[in-house]
């Protein structure tokens, strides 16, 4: 089918966008740190938490990317199945959608985990000490 | 000097621990990978503390955790998980492991100092 083709070259260049972005950011912020250790600057909560911002990024992009890999798994075999039996693509398509739904609530259960104190306003600033 | 190793795939992760910690009486090491900091640990460098990520390649913190309490020298050594996760369920886990403690990311640099400071009994 055209249109997974289409999908799946969408998805591929998604990824390699994301994965641009996460190496874009860490040399970015790592020429930051190495400015900053070797002129002996004292970083603040402010710039500390500038820097951390950077892994919770990855972490977000790295899952997305993920869930990417995840939805072109699902449909390259629905495709593969299409190409096979026409008769069986009725079956593999609901089945392709529940795997995408899960992929995706997977997707928003990692954003939701990796973000941090970022993500939510209550979250405790304080150390949790067992 | 107590040593504390940073164990984090981030290395904008580490570089900010290591720019926070820099005025503590502490012998610092940092690793990207747990697994290389494991191997190390177990040719004979006993650490007084150790901070780990918990979302990491290769092995994960709480697999590094569950190694180091089976090796005898670091069974009880001081352990802090520092991470951007928060789920309760893997908190449990860490503490059923002898985990110290939880810091989620973005930490607090006063905050982390003071949490190294309690643990190794430094003066404050």
């Amino acid at each position: 089918m055209m249109i997974l083709d289409s999908i799946d070259e969408l998805l591929v260049h998604i990824k390699e966008v994301q994965l641009d972005v996460i190496e874009l950011s860490n040399d970015s912020l790592m020429k930051m740190s190495s400015f900053i250790e070797k002129n002996g600057l004292e970083i603040d909560e402010d710039i500390s938490t500038a820097l951390q911002y950077q892994d919770i990024v990855t972490q977000q992009l790295n899952a997305s990317i993920e869930a990417i890999d995840s939805m072109k798994k699902n449909i390259e075999f629905f495709s593969n199945a299409f190409k096979s039996d026409e008769g069986l693509a009725n079956e593999s398509l609901v089945e392709l959608q529940e795997k995408l739904t899960a992929t995706l609530q997977e997707a928003k259960d990692k954003k939701s985990r990796f973000s941090g104190k970022h993500a939510s306003e209550h979250a405790e600033d304080e150390i949790e000490f067992f | 000097m107590p040593l504390v190793i940073f164990v984090d795939d981030s290395e904008t992760a580490l570089a900010s621990t290591r720019m926070s910690t820099n005025s503590m009486p502490i012998e610092v090491k940092q690793y990207t990978e747990a697994q290389v900091a494991l191997a190390e640990i177990k040719a004979g460098m006993i650490p007084d503390l150790i901070v780990t990520d918990l979302n990491m390649p290769v092995m994960n913190g709480l697999e590094f955790l569950k190694e180091l309490r089976a090796f005898a020298p670091t069974s009880r050594t001081p352990t802090l998980m520092l991470t951007t996760e928060t789920k309760a369920e893997l908190k449990q886990q860490g503490k059923a492991l002898g985990l110290t403690g939880w810091i989620v990311k973005p930490f607090n640099p006063a905050q982390l100092k003071q949490a190294i400071t309690r643990v190794l009994r430094l003066p404050a």
